[in-house]
């Protein structure tokens, strides 16, 4: 992730940043409205406050991005059966433009079948750009258990795809 | 050694994640410009009045503090000598046997010159005090 310098332009900045944010703020959300919402409270947050901090700008956003999404789920959990319903009718919605590649298409529709704490650890080292200690730190979790997910993470990935391709 | 996972990895980030909608940017844009365009009227306002401050210095300092006068350039208008102030001693005796009167004339010497330019002055006052002595003749 480029750094977000104190004269760069934000449409600039989100425009080759902003998918990869909203697809880590789906992995904290219960459908494609409320990750816009946090995408945008997270990102103007950061943009405003954050990006002039020292430190990793990767590890800032997805920090701003991870608590507007846990501040958002408890303000609607009077609403989470609801939402759970919208949720899983969402999940039809793919998170990723269409791929030619049949490989490719496998592997977004298998990511999406995969248990959300192995999930969110491949979509924050690959999208996200951190480090297990980075992914540790934002799921507060110890770094090899961060890497006990991604290598679980890759072998489901595998199956999923490898099945998929042959049916 | 060779990371198993990682051509899965590559497989991964070939994939594009789809950008938000237009209503997000549009969102965006009013949190984040808006602030701008006041923080852009504020700095032009400021420039503004930096830039007209700095004007009225100039001037002041132009006006009131020359850096560098001119050199004055006075011309002579008008030289005066008072009427001399004679004072008559008795006659002394000198050692060669003549007769002198002792004379104290006491005068002095005004000359003024003006630079209209700067409406400056310069006056020259030059008093005098001699002494003379008058020889008499004794038949």
């Amino acid at each position: 992730m480029s750094d977000a310098h104190a004269d760069q332009d934000w449409r600039a900045w989100f425009a080759e940043h902003g998918a990869r944010l909203r697809l880590i703020a789906r992995q904290w959300t219960r459908s494609e409205a409320d990750a816009d919402d946090v995408v945008q409270e997270a990102f103007v947050r950061f943009w405003k406050h954050q990006r002039h901090l020292p430190g990793n700008p990767n590890a800032l956003v997805v920090t701003s991005i991870r608590r507007a999404a846990l501040d958002l789920l408890r303000r609607s959990d009077r609403r989470a059966v609801r939402e759970k319903v919208v949720g899983d009718e969402m999940e039809t919605v793919s998170w990723f433009e269409p791929e030619a590649d049949p490989r490719l298409q496998a592997l977004a529709a298998s990511l999406q079948l995969l248990p959300t704490e192995q999930r969110e650890v491949v979509v924050l080292k690959v999208w996200g750009d951190l480090t297990f200690d980075q992914i540790g730190e934002q799921l507060s979790i110890s770094p090899n258990t961060a890497a006990s997910r991604w290598r679980y993470a890759m072998e489901a990935l595998r199956k999923h795809i490898t099945v998929r391709t042959h049916d | 050694m060779t990371d198993p996972d990682h051509d899965l990895e590559q497989a991964l980030a070939a994939l594009r994640p789809r950008p938000p909608g237009p209503a997000v940017l549009a969102r965006l844009a009013r949190d984040l410009d808006a602030p701008a365009s006041r923080r852009g009227v504020l700095i032009a306002w400021s420039a503004g009045l930096t830039a007209l401050a700095a004007v009225f210095a100039a001037a002041f300092a132009f006006l009131s503090f020359p850096a560098e006068p001119a050199a004055p350039s006075y011309q002579l208008v008008r030289a005066d000598q008072s009427p001399a102030a004679l004072q008559f001693y008795r006659p002394v005796q000198l050692d060669d046997g003549s007769f002198v009167r002792p004379v104290r004339v006491r005068w002095d010497n005004t000359t003024r010159w003006e630079d209209p330019r700067t409406n400056t002055r310069l006056i020259n006052y030059r008093p005098h005090d001699q002494l003379t002595l008058l020889n008499l003749e004794t038949n």
